[in-house]
């Protein structure tokens, strides 16, 4: 962590915060009414305005916001304003099947976006096939703030608890405060963890272009001395890859089944639309922070190497800078730092909650007890968060990749389940063999490119190319053949 | 779907000049049509062509904000 290292008050400071996340699981389990799964996957549906929007922002806003997009902006300037159109995408993904899918999920009483996809195509394979692109993408999303969640601990204690030790032990009190309270108990930590990392943004964008750049102005000028293609317009190659991330983040992030059950588990309509209102305006208040950060950094460390690892460790230099200037500024850090850890947590914990609801609802009921209680499929996704933890601490402690590289491999997959709700929610000739044709086909695209060695063609994701070929497949397939039936 | 269809009063998906006023504004968000390495005038601090996307990702989220108010309607609201 760039040198960032806490003394005792401010471990001590970190570590109530940590176990404060316990304490509300803690309540929240004396609040749940039923034993069912609707109330511990979705909360009752019952959340309201303040709780969905803040568990909406923690859980879309991850560690990779304030890691990875402060490294990218070190390394690539202003052509990373793309991340504020991007995450600002995500909502208009929503407005393209969001009211009609939740229109249909209070009626239906969906869990899982499996229970969509098998409520309209009536295709186990395709339920299937989309579960597992579903919880692959989200492992990996989980696996990646693990990583993170590790490099942060062993940064703020100076190699004193390694890596590893940090990973077990912020995964252990996750799975905890999950397995009390299921979602009342993740979206209630979400709500501290989305509160302390607004905050945590607010205090970045006051202390880091301000304090140690001098203002933005200033450092622009910078700049365009040092480096004048980092403040430059991009090439038209550079645009199609704006293009591709706006197609990547507004499809894929909107499908995000953690995302999805959230929609789900909102109160009232009303509720949601208030949120996703709010939401709409985030890009600008956390995005653009991130980009100012990284920016600033280029002025005031300007001497790192720009491999991704070594960016993505800009913010925690940062941090080390202002700790070292007054006790305000060090106290400033422990709460960033806090923030740090609420994006990593709130992100984590939303993965996991996810595909252990995945695999209850749309494996192991249909596949394994068909007959199985709803108290019996609770006990069963409980065990299976402990498990998935178990497997994904291992896999993080073993392996070694950036978290940029882990997020572009997940929505490559993840986009190819995107026309089962966009075009499946509105095309009644949309049959479930065509879908599943298209989702082969897109996959089969977006990873050969990806495993072939060309990721990026004209500055389009592998993924996007991969998605253009599956809606392809599927507008071909449902003008030849009409569905039988709806 | 058709009993969702009937809950659902209006939804923005279906108003087509809601998509043609995202267009018009991502087509001046993306910097496509900035001549290759334009910096410009500084504009709040940021670079010309920088203050334009952000300003039309400002103006996105108010449009989107105004979509969701008047075009997503659900029964359970008007009720």
């Amino acid at each position: 962590m760039g040198g960032m290292v806490f003394g005792p008050g401010a471990l001590i400071a970190v570590g109530l915060y940590l176990v404060s996340m316990i304490g509300v699981g803690w309540i929240a389990r004396t609040r749940r009414r039923s034993n069912s799964m609707a109330d511990f996957y979705l909360a009752g549906r019952s959340m309201g305005l303040l709780v969905l929007f803040l568990t909406l922002y923690a859980t879309q806003y991850s560690g990779n916001t304030l890691f990875g997009y402060t490294g990218t902006a070190y390394r690539i300037g202003f052509g990373w304003t793309a991340s504020v159109l991007f995450m600002f995408s995500v909502i208009v993904g929503y407005m393209l099947f969001a009211p009609r899918l939740v229109t249909l999920a209070r009626k239906e009483g969906f869990i899982t976006p499996g229970d969509y996809i098998t409520h309209r195509f009536r295709s186990s394979v395709l339920t299937l096939l989309s579960t597992i692109l579903m919880i692959y993408a989200l492992g990996n999303y989980a696996l990646a703030q693990l990583k993170a969640m590790g490099a942060a601990v062993e940064g703020i204690t100076d190699g004193a608890v390694p890596g590893s030790y940090g990973i077990i032990g912020l995964a252990v009190i996750m799975v905890i405060y999950e397995t009390l309270g299921g979602m009342r108990s993740v979206a209630w930590t979400d709500m501290m963890q989305g509160g302390v990392l607004l905050l945590g943004f607010g205090i970045l964008v006051f202390i880091i272009p301000q304090k140690l750049g001098g203002g933005l102005g200033h450092v622009v000028a910078q700049l365009s001395e040092m480096d004048p293609s980092k403040v430059q317009a991009p090439s038209l190659e550079g645009a199609n890859k704006w293009i591709s991330y706006v197609l990547l983040l507004g499809c894929g992030a909107a499908i995000y089944p953690q995302a999805i059950q959230r929609l789900y588990a909102s109160r009232s309509v009303a509720v949601l639309k208030r949120s996703l209102t709010l939401m709409a305006f985030m890009p600008l208040t956390t995005t653009l922070v991130a980009l100012v950060c990284g920016l600033t950094a280029v002025v005031v460390l300007p001497d790192l190497n720009l491999t991704k690892a070594e960016s993505d460790q800009v913010l925690a230099r940062l941090c080390a800078l202002v700790m070292g200037e007054s006790a305000l500024g060090y106290w400033l850090v422990v709460a960033i730092f806090a923030a740090v850890l609420a994006a990593l947590m709130s992100t984590a914990d939303s993965a996991l909650l996810s595909i252990s609801s995945m695999f209850t609802k749309d494996i192991y009921l249909p596949y394994f007890r068909p007959q199985a209680t709803e108290a019996e499929l609770t006990k069963v996704g409980k065990i299976c968060s402990w498990v998935i933890v178990a497997v994904l601490v291992a896999v993080a402690i073993g392996t070694d990749a950036t978290l940029v590289r882990l997020l572009e491999l997940k929505f490559e997959v993840l986009i190819q389940v995107v026309p089962c709700f966009f075009l499946g929610l509105y095309w009644k000739r949309l049959s479930a063999r065509t879908a599943l044709a298209g989702m082969v086909c897109g996959l089969a695209v977006a990873l050969g490119l990806t495993f072939g060695g060309k990721p990026m063609i004209w500055g389009f994701h592998a993924g996007v190319i991969g998605l253009v070929v599956n809606a392809a497949v599927c507008a071909i397939g449902a003008c030849c053949k009409p569905a039988t039936s709806d | 779907m058709n009993d969702s269809q009937e809950q659902l009063v209006s939804e923005p998906r279906k108003v087509g000049y809601v998509w043609i006023v995202y267009l018009l504004l991502y087509a001046v968000a993306v910097p496509w049509y900035w001549p290759e390495g334009y910096r410009g005038p500084l504009v709040l601090g940021f670079p010309l062509w920088v203050a334009v996307s952000l300003g039309a990702v400002l103006l996105l989220a108010a449009w989107t904000a105004f979509v969701i108010r008047r075009y997503w309607i659900n029964a359970e609201e008007e009720e």
